[in-house]
């Protein structure tokens, strides 16, 4: 396969309404920030890739009403749908239509307006033969996998709200980010209301509207359109099976996750993800997750996650800062979270994140999360 | 972003009904509960011994075809009570809250059932009163519906049994 790179990213200001715009305008948002970021005009895009979960919005085939909003008439669009790694596998189709020659210049944008249909609906229409009378969205599937993590003594809940509070003092720095907590405390999360025994309020996610998009452009139109690329060093995804009940002790074991980086890191030469990474922007839907994530991406032993937080390695000073961007603990318009996770690493690589800039990024990490039956694992690099 | 709030109400009101074929699997294992029976499928390649029984272990990539009979009792593998009003899948209707729901592994099964969990007294109105608390381990078994009708609401709930 040829080099790739994302030369351009575009973000919308994610926001809980973002009344002032329609589902084709908010897209044309995030691709214009894009396009400009990567000095190119919609006629040099090529192909178009669609990431958004269909059933929030209440309206069938989204790609058809916001296909036009991302400059996609007389070009092929297509969308891609994997739940929350939507995102993240928009992306990585768009790195496999550039590498395998087919075209040089793609455009791939996610986006979600949680605030005009009824998210619950489609998290509600689980299989209707087994679940249906019980199931409780992403929060009580995360509230049992958690109650595992936590019994195994993996996590403290203090541990878990110096997630939060990293999160969201992050995205204080991050101009697009949906909620911004500059003075959050530990305490203050742990007042927070309970929804879901141990999850608080301040755990989880919110819901956003936002969308975003990437450039992603071949070998030598990447050089001409952007001084720094962030070249595509590896890719993987990993599903497994559809119930929750196949999946014992998800959070402890998390298989695809494990497999897809292990997959990435062995193509991206790297043996010590903390040493050699320089910045990771990971898919945690609620704190838990991201210490649980740390485990499986082998940022520490298992077990260890929570000592790592506390000694603050993972913040915007320590030796591998996660998620300068505040993360989707920030901000999560679901279809464009996993796209948010690949621009703001590739933005951290072209040295354009502003007050969120680490330093030296020439190493960077994506994931995706979806339902808990998906992992997608991308690694961008200064170098091809 | 402007500030100016543009936003027109859509309203979607529907009486409508989905029409699924079950399966061969699901459907033994839907006449099994009309019964007060439960049967999994289990794998001849590592054991496993699936619910929802299914036509394929997705690990070994064999069909099964080997049933297996399952109690209706079981240990909690996983627990909360969750304090959110939830949508029902089935009615739209938000499930009144708090309730428990968990992980249960019943005796019998490897893969693990999602279901409420009674903590306390009886359930009032779906409601679950404050009980003694959850945990891992705990010896759950099965309250059915008086008429059973063939689905996994046929299940009410689960709820602890005194060690």
């Amino acid at each position: 396969m040829r080099s790739v790179a994302v030369v351009g990213t575009g973000q919308t200001k994610h926001a809980r309404r973002r009344d002032d715009v329609s589902q084709a305008e908010l897209v044309r948002e995030a691709a214009d920030a894009a396009l400009a970021d990567a000095d190119m005009c919609a006629e040099d895009i090529e192909a178009v890739l669609i990431g958004n979960m269909e059933l929030f919005e209440g309206r069938g085939l989204p790609e058809l009403w916001v296909g036009g909003g991302a400059y996609g008439t007389g070009k092929p669009v297509m969308k891609v749908a994997t739940g929350g790694t939507s995102g993240t596998s928009t992306a990585i189709a768009a790195f496999h239509q550039v590498g395998s020659g087919l075209f040089d210049r793609v455009l791939a944008v996610g986006f979600e307006k949680h605030s005009e249909g009824h998210t619950q609906t489609g998290m509600a229409l689980t299989d209707p033969f087994w679940d249906r009378a019980v199931a409780s969205g992403a929060l009580g599937n995360f509230a049992l996998s958690v109650s595992q993590y936590v019994a195994a003594g993996h996590a403290t809940e203090d541990q878990a709200a110096l997630v939060a509070v990293k999160a969201r003092r992050n995205a204080a720095r991050n101009p697009h980010a949906h909620l911004q907590m500059p003075d959050l405390t530990v305490d203050e999360v742990l007042a927070s209301k309970m929804l879901a025994h141990p999850l608080r309020m301040l755990d989880m996610c919110p819901q956003s509207d936002g969308a975003a998009a990437i450039i992603v452009a071949s070998d030598a139109v990447a050089r001409e359109h952007n001084p720094r690329p962030a070249w595509v060093k590896a890719t993987a995804t990993r599903h497994d099976q559809c119930y929750i009940g196949d999946l014992d002790r998800r959070l402890l074991s998390m298989r695809t996750l494990r497999d897809a980086s292990a997959h990435a890191y062995t193509q991206a030469g790297i043996t010590d993800p903390v040493r050699d990474l320089d910045v990771a922007e990971i898919y945690e839907p609620c704190t838990y997750a991201e210490l649980a994530w740390y485990e499986a991406l082998g940022f520490c032993e298992a077990g260890e996650a929570g000592r790592l937080v506390e000694k603050g390695v993972t913040s915007m000073t320590g030796a591998l800062p996660v998620n300068p961007s505040g993360g989707v603990l920030s901000t999560n318009p679901v279809g464009a979270s996993g796209v948010i996770r690949v621009a703001e690493a590739a933005c951290q690589i072209h040295g354009r994140a502003g007050q969120r800039q680490v330093e030296r990024a020439d190493l960077a990490l994506a994931t995706g999360y979806g339902v808990y039956a998906w992992a997608d694992v991308v690694v961008l690099g200064s170098e091809p | 972003m402007n500030d100016r709030v543009e936003r027109l109400d859509v309203p979607i009101l529907m009486d409508e009904a989905w029409h699924y074929a079950s399966g061969e699997a699901m459907e033994r294992f839907s006449t099994g509960l009309a019964a007060r029976r439960i049967e999994a499928l289990r794998c001849d390649g590592c054991g496993r011994r699936y619910l929802p029984p299914r036509p394929m272990c997705g690990n070994c990539r064999l069909r099964m075809t080997h049933w297996v009979a399952v109690d209706d009792t079981g240990t909690l593998e996983a627990w909360t009570v969750v304090h959110q009003p939830i949508l029902d899948g089935r009615t739209g209707e938000e499930r009144p809250s708090p309730y428990g729901m968990g992980l249960i592994r019943l005796d019998g099964a490897d893969t693990t059932v999602n279901h409420f969990v009674q903590t306390g007294g009886p359930r009032r109105q779906g409601v679950t009163p404050p009980g003694p608390p959850l945990f891992i381990g705990q010896r759950v078994r099965a309250v059915w519906r008086e008429e059973l009708r063939g689905a996994m609401d046929d299940i009410l709930h689960f709820e602890v049994v005194e060690p």
